[in-house]
């Protein structure tokens, strides 16, 4: 205990000062559970993906259980990762990535107009927005493939079965997470630093550019990271509009384990695992985790 | 000389005829016809893909295209529905459960011309219809731990009705009635406690009585559970008893439960059919694929590995020689006509669904 603490001090009067309440806790034991129950939960939380990590390196046979914790450790089933997991893993990054940049090309603008306009239905359209989000996923799946359809029937051009098929689905449900993470950025930004580079004579698009955007990013990253991950762990909707050629990871996954358990299943889960730490970690890097949950990213 | 070139026309003429009399297997055959099945996916597919497919004088050589919508029934049918009868696929795996809805639904399934499908033949007649064919069936019952029935003194069960015991309360998983072998269970489960289709009570009491421990969604949960020993019992079909005793439970055994005096063990079966509006062009492709199907090395394969029983008689005998199988399975004709089937007609599954949700998860 320092001189500086309270307890510590004594007042130029003379008067034994009263100790200041300081934030958080007072009671070693009130803490020590806090912090107890918090890692329990954590742990909780996590032991599936630990189980699916240990139980892809037992060396099983041919028809298997999920064995964990492994006898015998081998890496024999991630040589067995059927082409199937590979081409749907191929699948499901490129539609993921191509769905979150595309939900941030229309989400920022969505958002810049839903924090900034002053249109009288902005209420109705910020619900718009939000829509996708209280859908059913699977509502939103046999809507689009009927739309499809629909389309097909009076345009000639069927889109279902095909990647932008899948792409315009995935789109739907990203968008409102960029434009919830841009706009609670915007509700925040100071406009006075627009208004300084517009004073000093940069046109809207070099302001946009060159002030509002690096200001917005981080909920910009936010965003279009809740956009990939929604986009690549979808299976409701990938289930009606997935075709020949175009099968999602988790839509593999679903129907392969429907009939069958291969522990390789746990190999390719382990390896998408890895990857999703790899890109958190990457985001760290870039714009820093804590900037993410500052941006509201999980409103 | 003469004689040699009549020798050569002879031969060329054999030559001709031994080609043609080959028929449809041809090689080129199916040129240009490109046919999409709707069917489960993983191993499932992949059976289908490898005996069928790209096989030694599969659809592949014989110049057909086939790709895979992969989905459960349920869903392909969904599909089907969205589309408004176009064409989702042209060749459709069904289950008995969902059969009469899709036959309801006039779009779907067409009739199918048995002159292409020889090896339908190798059917019992209830698998085959104008517009179907059967695929394979299950045999469904109770996979239980020998060795821990044993060590505790429970009796080797003979019904539904002996999982009641005190020394197994809460060591039984069985299906969830929205799984895979859910309804088809339930069915069983009714039947054997007294009900019938149109009156599930007895069979939601039973259940209850039984004090599960779990219902499953998919069956590997059920294996892992019995190798962890966190359940002694577990009711689904042969083929995951199966593929658990293969992959070292060499404890587990199989019952085939007896429903009533005429039935013992209870089935669920698939069917092929070939979709209404799919184009006259690929017909002859969409029936080699179900040709293929029924063909006894893919029934033989498919049985092997996810040990389902296959329709073709011919696999079945074949499937004797496999003694996990042959111990655990039925593959006689007498006791495969005994075993007992979910009348479906008639029956509304969400009644049946309302039912067991109000009292099973009581």
């Amino acid at each position: 205990m320092t001189a500086s603490t309270p307890l510590a001090t004594t007042a130029s009067n003379g008067t034994r000062p009263q100790p200041q309440r300081q934030p958080g806790f007072h009671f070693p034991l009130a803490k020590v559970s806090f912090y107890g129950f918090c890692s329990l939960s954590y742990i909780f939380l996590l032991s599936p993906l630990v189980v699916v990590v240990g139980a892809s390196l037992h060396r099983g046979s041919r028809y298997t259980v999920v064995k964990f914790p492994p006898e015998e450790l081998s890496l024999y089933w991630y040589t067995q990762i059927p082409d199937a997991h590979w081409e749907a893993l191929t699948l499901s990054f490129s539609l993921a990535f191509m769905a979150s940049i595309l939900a941030c090309i229309v989400g920022i603008p969505a958002a810049l107009g839903l924090v900034r306009s002053n249109i009288p239905v902005k209420g109705l359209f910020s619900s718009i927005f939000r829509a996708p989000l209280q859908i059913p996923s699977i509502v939103t799946g046999v809507a689009f493939l009927q739309m499809y359809y629909l389309f097909g029937d009076l345009t000639g051009i069927y889109v279902n079965g095909t990647f932008a098929g899948l792409l315009l689905g995935h789109l739907f449900v990203g968008i409102p997470y960029v434009v919830g993470t841009v706009g609670a950025v915007l509700q925040r930004f100071d406009t006075r630093l627009e208004e300084a580079a517009l004073s000093l004579g940069a046109g809207r698009i070099t302001t946009f550019r060159r002030v509002t955007l690096p200001v917005i990013m981080p909920g910009v990253y936010a965003g279009g990271l809740y956009a990939f991950m929604v986009s690549f762990g979808d299976v409701p909707i990938s289930i009606f509009l997935s075709a020949p050629g175009f099968v999602t990871f988790p839509v593999e996954l679903f129907y392969g384990m429907e009939n069958d358990f291969n522990p390789s299943v746990l190999a390719s889960s382990t390896l998408v695992i890895l990857f999703s730490l790899g890109l958190l970690l990457l985001m760290q890097r870039i714009v820093g985790l804590e900037n993410l949950l500052r941006s509201g990213g999980g409103s | 000389m003469h004689s040699l070139l009549k020798l050569s026309v002879v031969a060329a003429a054999a030559g001709v005829l031994m080609m043609s009399a080959s028929g449809p297997a041809a090689a080129g055959d199916l040129d240009g016809q490109e046919i999409k099945v709707c069917t489960w996916g993983g191993s499932w597919r992949d059976i289908q893909r490898d005996n069928v497919v790209t096989n030694p004088g599969g659809l592949e050589e014989r110049g057909a295209t086939v790709t895979f919508v992969t989905g459960s029934p349920q869903d392909n049918m969904a599909k089907l529905i969205a589309a408004r009868g176009q064409p989702v696929c042209d060749v459709i795996e069904i289950l008995d459960a969902t059969w009469d809805q899709m036959v309801e639904l006039d779009f779907v399934v067409d009739e199918l011309d048995f002159s292409l499908l020889p090896n339908a033949k190798h059917l019992a007649d209830w698998q085959i219809g104008k517009n179907f064919t059967g695929s394979w069936f299950t045999q469904e019952g109770i996979c239980y731990n020998a060795e821990k029935f044993a060590e505790h003194g429970i009796p080797t069960p003979t019904t539904y009705k002996d999982l009641i015991h005190p020394k197994l309360e809460g060591l039984i998983q069985i299906p969830d009635i929205t799984s895979g072998g859910g309804l088809a269970n339930f069915g069983g489960i009714v039947k054997a406690a007294g009900g019938d289709e149109n009156n599930v009570k007895p069979g939601l009491d039973l259940i209850n009585a039984m004090n599960v421990k779990k219902f499953w969604k998919r069956g590997s949960e059920g294996v892992t559970l019995l190798e962890n020993g966190d359940i002694w019992a577990l009711i689904s079909h042969v083929g995951w008893c199966m593929r658990g005793h293969k992959a070292g439970q060499t404890y587990l055994k199989f019952v085939h439960p007896i429903i009533d005096d005429e039935h013992v063990g209870v089935n669920k079966f698939g069917f092929l059919s070939i979709v209404k509006n799919s184009p006259m062009e690929v017909r002859a492709a969409a029936h080699a694929y179900i040709n293929g199907y029924l063909d006894e090395e893919t029934q033989f394969q498919m049985s092997s590995r996810a040990g389902t029983i296959p329709v073709n008689v011919n696999a079945q005998a074949r499937l004797a020689q496999d003694p996990v199988l042959a111990e655990m399975a039925v593959l006689d004709a007498e006791g495969i006509a005994k075993e007992y089937r979910v009348r479906y007609k008639g029956i509304d599954i969400t009644t049946w669904n309302d039912q067991w949700n109000r009292a099973v998860t009581q």
